[in-house]
């Protein structure tokens, strides 16, 4: 680039009067989590106090169990939606990885850890297929996954059928590499007295990676912009198609992280399961400040999203309610989150 | 400069062939330069027989309706699409991009009307969106705000907060960011699509001021816009498109805005309307004739005098946006 | 990048192949499991039939599983193909039906959880010339829907009974776990240990998400953890009495562990004496009977029960007759 002369008749720098400065705490509220945090501790409080048995550390443990197993898989959807992208396959996907390293195991009469590789490759797959169609047909995630979460939903249960016989997995608990297995997916441990599973360290490590990933990293630049605005984003360079598949197949990697928990939890897997999980982690996302149209959210929101379910969902039980009402009261809790949410939102940007 | 023209066959305008030559600032060599290029898809003719240069420190205008071919001018140029005929050369040697990033590299950038920016991210981030600094994975974060910063206070804006959303900023704003993002990576060239298309006039004063800035530092620009008076102050070099050819090349010496005015507006085509009208007869004649005083009284007659420059012809107002 | 993608996934299945080869389990798996058997009982020469099953099965409920190879096993020998559907929704599995008479079938073998929209079809098979029996589900108007035979346990009976073995044993407050909303039976059982406890003190019953083990474990530990005056808690299915030994584990809890059917996991718990005893309706006898009587009915006329009900069950699988049963349970049909 030639320059005859240093910055030339630059016109005297105007500062904006229309900007103005934002007190800190504004710049917190504005922050897409501000809504969720608020939530959440509104919840806490709510069933601290009508619910006795909801304080004692070892509840609290239960609750952040219940958190973990819906968080593990809120924290990539979060980042897919970020990226613009649904994935309403989530739910069963967890459940046709644990089926497909039981039942290779089983059948074959292996190791268990290579049922664990064997499914992995086959999450990575399917995320893969995924992200592959949407680019390539650039028909809506929507549609494409929920016409692959209804094949899974079916191939989960009618494979299972056909090999075993049944519509559970077997029993995999005496192949050699079970109890190893285990002990990495689904160990716990005890801190002062109160049963802590693993699940929830997995959760936390990997929101905290989410996290570095989606703000300190250029990849995270792009997911934003690929969720934002993909045509301004590809126009500047950004490899969106690229961005979109690796996020799917990120959804594919903790798809199997869970499953692998799940399996080495409870050593049988009903082949039903999973159905309905997926709108849980996209409310948990929403709940955390992801837009529905993308570009905008955090994993930390949708972690404290997640913890939200998880808080409602024991806290009916503690409170002994009829567990009739919890579907309504699930509900109607989400979406106050979310209204609360977007109010403090409003505010915040108005505010100077 | 050559004798006022007899009107040649087919239309009152003098068109030149060839476009005149360019370059000063680098040795001569234009910095962009298109011969001959055109560009069909399948049957249709988008464009043909397109000469336009642009060197260093030079502005060149490319003005024309809608529906004239100036989009897919500006893709042949960005990188998108290769021309069907003619070379396109980037510094003297002919070169044929296959993709947009190509062009990039070459230091050929666009910036086009829906600037390619992110609304929802923060000014800094769609600064160096595709082009982020860091270590490996990790971003420099303070370095990148605070470069995001100087350039833009370089172009004349003092941002206090590079954090807000980048939708925040008015049209004007957005367009310097873009144009200054464009500068600061190393761009040679700067194609601007319609800027100020959909700004108001003091916005669009903002912009101009930041296209003259850009030439300052050396590069050089093609403005491509249908408004000739945005056109005019700025402009080196202009081009006209109409229907897919060039209807004229000028310097700025070699035209008045007027008659800029004049050739874009298509001055020569309501004069024969005016005639097909006062030959009817009747009512209509009526009409033709009121147009053609119209048309006299304006100055658009789309009649081009080399040596009625500034001192002739009543209706015309010298603007008052010179920078 | 795309490029290494395919390349790294491409890898990761390479790597499995040696894996694969080299890493078979000298434990357990299908190897292990294959020395147990079917219950295999040669074939008849009689004519061919089809025989359509249409049940209320649950997808991945895994109690459907025995009856399923007690009916393959009866149909295997008896010379029969056997069609089976299912559907949890009572007017789509009235539409199953309507399906096997219109496949003029030789026989069906139907459970009746909702008699009121599913009687109307079975009529019609009757009305059709098919013959119908009923197992499992429709207890109390087998006949008038024109079965001839029943083949279950009454599960209100089953309740009572499992309820008064819990008060003999001492018990003062009984969780009863339901995994499914909707289900009579499993209204039934509840109100049967409701009734059977008595006033040996008091029953509680809580709701879990059956197909989501997560939450069933999560549910049931908050209940404990809770509740402490919670000594007893029974299951109306074996999964979920495992389940419920785990959130005993987490919640600290010492409540006795029942349930209602079994499984080869829960035999073994019933062994090791985590699990005290296990309501047992013999679903592979149900299924197997089923059919064989539409045999028996197809080949020389012959209709089991006299128009009564025949019963299966309740029997208890204890620490009494655990090791004969063990074995059965084992081949997956127990």
């Amino acid at each position: 680039m030639t320059q005859t002369a240093e910055a030339p008749v630059a016109p005297p720098p105007r500062a904006d009067e229309r900007v103005g400065r934002k007190s800190p705490l504004a710049r917190m509220l504005a922050r897409p989590e501000a809504g969720a945090i608020a939530g959440a501790i509104v919840i806490y409080i709510f069933f601290f106090i009508i619910a006795p048995p909801f304080r004692s550390a070892a509840s609290f443990s239960s609750v952040l169990y219940v958190t973990s197993t819906y968080g593990l898989m809120a924290t990539p959807i979060a980042l897919l939606m970020i990226g613009g992208e649904f994935d309403l396959s989530a739910g069963v996907a967890v459940t046709s990885s644990a089926l497909c390293a039981s039942l290779f195991s089983y059948e074959f009469t292996t190791n268990a850890w290579v049922g664990v590789l064997v499914a992995l490759a086959l999450s990575l797959l399917i995320g893969f297929i995924n992200g592959w169609l949407v680019i390539k047909t650039g028909i809506p995630s929507f549609l494409i996954t929920l016409g692959m979460f209804f094949m899974l939903q079916g191939i989960n249960i009618a494979l299972t059928q056909t090999i075993t016989n049944q519509v559970s997995s077997p029993d995999i608990s005496t192949l050699q590499g079970f109890s190893s297995a285990q002990k990495v997916f689904a160990s716990s441990f005890t801190i002062g007295g109160v049963n802590v599973r693993i699940s929830i360290i997995y959760w936390i490590v990997f929101v905290i990676i989410a996290t570095w990933i989606l703000l300190r990293t250029r990849v995270g630049n792009w997911i934003f912009s690929a969720g934002g605005n993909p045509v301004s984003a590809r126009a500047v360079g950004v490899p969106v198609a690229r961005v979109k598949i690796g996020l799917f197949m990120a959804v594919g990697f903790m798809a199997w992280f869970t499953g692998m928990h799940t399996l080495f939890l409870f050593n049988t897997i009903q082949s039903a399961q999973g159905i309905g999980n997926e709108f849980v982690y996209i409310i948990a996302a929403v709940v955390g400040g992801c837009l529905l149209t993308g570009g905008y959210g955090s994993a930390v929101g949708a972690a404290i999203g997640a913890l939200i379910f998880g808080m409602v969902n024991q806290g009916i039980v503690y409170a002994g309610w009829n567990p009739n009402w919890f579907q309504f009261f699930v509900g109607a809790l989400l979406l106050g989150a979310i209204l609360l949410n977007t109010y403090i939102r409003r505010r915040a940007e108005a505010s100077i | 400069m050559s004798t006022p023209a007899q009107d040649p066959p087919g239309g009152r305008h003098r068109a030149t062939a060839d476009a005149p030559s360019a370059g000063n600032g680098n040795g001569g060599v234009p910095l962009v330069k298109l011969i001959n290029a055109g560009k069909r898809y399948g049957a249709v003719i988008a464009l043909h027989d397109i000469n336009l240069e642009v060197g260093a420190r030079e502005v060149t205008c490319v003005l024309g309706d809608n529906g004239a071919g100036k989009s897919t001018l500006i893709k042949i140029i960005a990188g998108l699409h290769q021309p069907s005929s003619g070379t396109y050369e980037v510094e003297g040697t002919p070169v044929r991009f296959s993709s947009p990033r190509e062009a990039l590299e070459r230091g050929i950038a666009t910036v086009y009307q829906d600037l390619a920016v992110v609304a929802l991210m923060p000014v800094w981030r769609n600064f160096f969106l595709g082009n982020e600094v860091g270590k490996g994975l990790r971003m420099d974060i303070p370095a990148m705000k605070k470069m995001c910063k100087d350039e833009l206070l370089a172009m004349g804006i003092d941002l206090r907060d590079v954090d807000q959303p980048i939708g925040t900023l008015s049209g004007g704003e957005r367009q310097c960011v873009a144009i200054s993002r464009a500068v600061h990576f190393g761009a040679k060239v700067l194609i601007l699509d319609e800027p100020t298309a959909a700004l108001g006039v003091k916005q669009s004063g903002v912009v101009l001021k930041y296209i003259i800035q850009a030439r300052e530092r050396g590069l050089g620009v093609i403005f491509i816009t249908h408004n000739p008076h945005h056109a005019y102050p700025v402009g080196d070099r202009f081009m006209l498109l109409n229907r897919g050819a060039s209807i004229g090349n000028f310097e700025k010496g070699q035209i008045t805005r007027d008659e800029l005015t004049g050739l874009m507006a298509g001055g020569a085509e309501l004069e024969q309307l005016s005639h097909e009208l006062e030959s009817e007869g009747g009512a209509a004649a009526e009409i033709g004739r009121s147009m053609e005083a119209d048309v006299e009284e304006l100055g658009i007659t789309g009649q081009h005098d080399a040596g009625t420059d500034a001192a002739s012809a009543p209706a015309r107002q010298e603007g008052s946006s010179h920078p | 990048m795309l490029r290494s993608l395919r390349l790294t996934t491409a890898i990761v299945l390479l790597m499995i192949v040696p894996l694969v080869l080299a890493a078979c389990s000298t434990t357990g798996g299908k190897k292990a499991a294959q020395a147990g058997n079917n219950v295999a009982a040669g074939h008849a020469n009689t004519k061919h039939y089809t025989i359509a099953m249409i049940t209320h099965a649950s997808p991945g409920d895994t109690f459907w599983d025995k009856i399923r190879n007690g009916a393959n096993a009866a149909a295997a020998k008896d010379n029969i193909t056997l069609k089976y559907s299912n559907n949890d929704d009572p007017t789509k599995q009235a539409a199953l039906i309507t399906d096997a008479i219109n496949s003029h079938v030789d026989g069906i073998a139907v459970t009746d959880p909702n008699p009121q929209a599913l009687c109307p079809t079975i009529k019609q098979a009757v009305a059709a010339g098919i013959p119908v029996v009923m197992f499992n589900a429709g207890f109390a108007n087998w006949q008038q829907c024109g079965a001839m035979s029943y083949f279950g346990q009454d599960e209100t009976i089953a309740g009572i009974a499992a309820g008064q073995r819990m008060a003999k044993a001492g018990a003062k407050h009984v969780l009863c776990v339901v995994q499914t909303q909707g289900q009579i039976q499993l209204e039934e059982r509840c109100a049967g240990v409701v009734k059977g406890f008595g006033t040996a003190g008091t029953v509680t019953k809580i709701y879990v998400n059956g197909t989501d083990n997560s939450a069933v474990l999560s549910s049931i530990t908050a209940k404990l953890t809770q509740d402490k005056s919670i000594d007893a808690v029974i299951t109306l299915g074996a999964p979920y009495a495992l389940i419920t030994l785990q959130a005993e584990t987490a919640a600290h809890s010492t409540a006795k562990v029942y349930t209602f059917d079994t499984n080869a996991q829960l035999v073994a718990k019933i062994k090791s004496g985590q699990v005290q005893w296990a309501v047992d309706q013999q679903p592979f006898l149900q299924g197997y009977l089923s059919v064989d009587s539409l045999w028996l009915y197809l080949v020389n006329g012959n209709v089991i029960g006299g128009g009564q009900t025949v019963l299966t069950g309740p029997s208890f699988i204890d620490s009494s007759n655990i090791a004969k049963i063990a074995v059965y349970a084992a081949a997956g049909n127990r």
